[in-house]
């Protein structure tokens, strides 16, 4: 009785009956036809089960009981319509579970025997975690790919929402086939055989509250959990100085669950776990990841060296070792600066070299922390960003009692460029007067410009700045000023 | 039996011994404000219980009575040396963790270890004044410390400030026993003589 026939592959079928208990010593004669194979195949068995194809569309399956001195006792046909057979896939097994500590996250492997079914095939996969010694189910998910009529390692991650130290987690998985020209029963493979990540409540020697030392957005939702020995019995968990309820995951392990978790002080927040005669703990930093960098600007003063700063956004909250440390990369010429920024220091500076016949600067400024990362980014041809160092030694020389030569020198190289300079001039009570004259740039060069008609006997003072001539970037500050009286009429 | 002192002598040791006090009382105020400093900037509860450290010779001693004012002095020394380690291990670990997040802690930390130092060196004048050798450093020191979390590093932090705020109590202590006059003849007790 109760003929029934299971494919696990859409091409064979695993048919299984009861036997009456008189004929149970005996064996079977089974024989069975398809619509598309016209004589009888027979063969003897002593099992009640037998793997035979599936049909196209029916099957003709006789079973004849034999008794032990060979004679036959009772026979019995079935008609298998495909509509009668389950579809079972294969129990699918865990290739591998890796554990990622840092990032408390689970990778799964494992196989997806495409190659036994036809191309195309959609595929569900459910994949369950258990936690705890209890294995209490954390999450199921469900995965979908397509089979390709070849085997492919699926590959899933999954993070869980608290250190994998704390407790041993489980995973298992079962798949079900949507073979949509199959018109028999489908149903869901098996659960697979489950793959376990042991916590450190495991290990002998595993105590520690956890996770260490790690760093986490404010507003995260954080569980902690302090592993002990067997016979050592928490007391108290605090985080920072707030005392939290415990949650037990286990007889070694017992946690705590923070919400919102705000912004820690300098030196991180303290998770403490205090047991009856010993103290663990473990220190977590909350922290912000990085803003865009703003208002991204670069010159140069003396084409030697570009200087770029930033308005850096929020701070992050994190130092030392975890601060947001930032980079310039130059796409045309693919170099790389890492930028030396104190998290304590306002202003944010990074200098890069200029390079030999590289006019145009494509920057990325990239910005990072544990938390995250943001980028800016800045075109910027050189020649339009200049901002010249102070003029110095700016020396007045008298060329007759109503003209002056002037004479400055510029730190910078400015060979490429024109310079523009403004010189200043005061005398007494009279109102300033600005004076431009340009002149081609120079590689560390003096500079030189007369002003001509001066009153005769007047002492005046004179400063100098300059910027570029073509595009004006950004004056340099001004020299110093230079006192001088006019001669005498001669 | 040391030889009996020279006047000079005699007068050298009770100037260095009692400068020595007040450097070790300087010392404690500096390392008790640090610690109330450090215990407040690292979270910690003031009243955590703290293991012993490793490579730091406890203050407290049996039977102080009876070191000889040598021993006193290698003791003493032993710790500051072990002590000026430690100190430059949290300024170091300090400095990773916090960058110059926290600079006020990391000169208040600096300080201490500056005057370990000169502490240190101060004893190692003493010993060269009782003609001492001067135990060499190498090896002397704790051992290297192991990979430590960063909460053990604040509790190690904690532990450090306070047996060197004990020590600083007891090193006191121990230069005024130095200092005393010699019952006898009235000359200082040589080192291996006192109590």
């Amino acid at each position: 009785q109760n003929l029934k026939c299971v494919t696990h592959n859409l091409h064979k079928m695993i048919c299984t009956w009861d036997v009456s208990s008189r004929g149970r010593h005996g064996q079977t004669d089974f024989c069975y036809t398809t619509n598309d194979l016209p004589p009888p195949v027979c063969f003897k068995t002593k099992e009640t089960r037998v793997e035979i194809p599936v049909p196209e569309s029916s099957s003709t399956v006789t079973i004849t009981r034999i008794n032990t001195s060979g004679t036959a006792f009772a026979t019995k046909e079935f008609e298998i319509h495909k509509k009668d057979i389950s579809f079972v896939p294969v129990t699918p097994h865990i290739l591998s579970l890796t554990p990622d500590f840092s990032t408390s996250t689970l990778n799964l492997k494992w196989s997806d025997n495409g190659s036994i079914f036809p191309y195309g095939l959609d595929a569900l996969w459910q994949i369950q975690i258990l936690r705890k010694e209890a294995m209490e189910e954390v999450t199921q998910v469900t995965y979908y790919s397509k089979l390709t009529h070849e085997d492919v390692i699926l590959s899933w991650n999954w993070t869980s929402d608290m250190p994998l130290e704390c407790t041993s987690h489980y995973v298992k998985i079962r798949c079900y086939i949507n073979a949509t020209q199959f018109v028999g029963l489908k149903d869901w493979s098996d659960w697979s055989p489950v793959g376990v990540v042991p916590g450190k409540d495991t290990e002998p020697s595993g105590s520690g509250v956890f996770p260490l030392d790690t760093v986490v957005a404010v507003g995260s939702d954080v569980t902690f959990c302090c592993v002990h020995e067997e016979d050592q019995r928490v007391t108290n968990m605090t985080y920072g100085s707030k005392s939290y309820a415990m949650i037990p995951l286990s007889s070694r392990s017992h946690a705590i669950r923070v919400l919102n978790a705000s912004a820690s002080d300098t030196s991180g927040t303290n998770v403490v776990c205090t047991l009856e005669n010993w103290m663990d703990g473990t220190v977590v930093f909350v922290g912000y990841a990085p803003d865009a960098p703003q208002n991204l600007s670069c010159e140069t003063s003396n084409f030697l060296i570009l200087r770029c700063t930033w308005k850096p956004g929020r701070p992050s909250g994190l130092y030392g070792k975890r601060r947001t440390k930032y980079s310039l990369f130059e796409r045309l010429s693919g170099k790389n600066v890492s930028c030396e920024v104190s998290e304590m220091n306002r202003d944010h500076v990074c200098s890069f070299p200029v390079l030999p016949d590289q006019k145009t600067y494509d920057f990325i400024l990239g910005v990072s922390n544990p938390i995250g990362q943001a980028e800016s980014s800045l075109l910027v041809d050189i020649t339009q960003r200049v901002h010249p160092k102070t003029p110095e030694k700016l020396t007045v020389s008298w060329n007759n009692s109503t003209s002056v030569q002037l004479r400055w020198f510029i730190n910078g190289s400015f060979a490429e460029i024109r310079l523009l300079c403004q010189i200043e001039v005061s005398s007494g009570h009279s109102e300033k007067k600005l004076h431009n004259v340009s002149m081609p740039g120079g590689k560390f060069s003096t500079y030189t410009a007369q002003l001509n008609a001066l009153h005769t006997y007047t002492k005046y003072q004179f400063r100098v700045r300059c910027s570029a001539a073509d595009h004006f970037w950004r004056w340099s500050d001004w020299s110093r000023v230079v006192e001088q009286t006019t001669s005498e009429a001669s | 039996m040391a030889a009996a002192d020279s006047p000079s002598a005699a007068l050298r040791r009770r100037d260095l011994c009692s400068r020595g006090i007040r450097l070790a009382g300087k010392m404690r105020a500096d390392v008790v404000d640090l610690l109330d400093a450090y215990v407040e900037r690292q979270g910690l509860d003031a009243s955590a219980s703290v293991a012993a450290v490793e490579g730091v010779p406890p203050a407290a001693v049996e039977r102080w009575d009876e070191q000889t004012g040598t021993q006193r002095l290698l003791e003493n020394l032993a710790a500051y040396r072990a002590f000026r380690a430690l100190l430059a291990q949290m300024l170091e670990e300090q400095r990773e963790q916090l960058g110059d997040a926290d600079a006020a802690l990391g000169r208040a930390l600096a300080a201490v270890l500056l005057q370990v130092s000169a502490f240190a060196y101060h004893l190692e004048e003493l010993l060269r004044l009782e003609s001492r050798g001067i135990p060499g450093e190498e090896g002397a020191g704790p051992p290297p410390p192991p990979r430590l979390s960063l909460f053990e590093q604040k509790l190690r932090g904690l532990g450090v400030l306070r047996e060197l705020a004990q020590w600083a109590v007891r090193s006191a202590r121990d230069l005024r026993q130095l200092a005393k006059p010699s019952p006898a003849a009235g000359s200082a007790p040589g080192l291996a003589e006192s109590p």
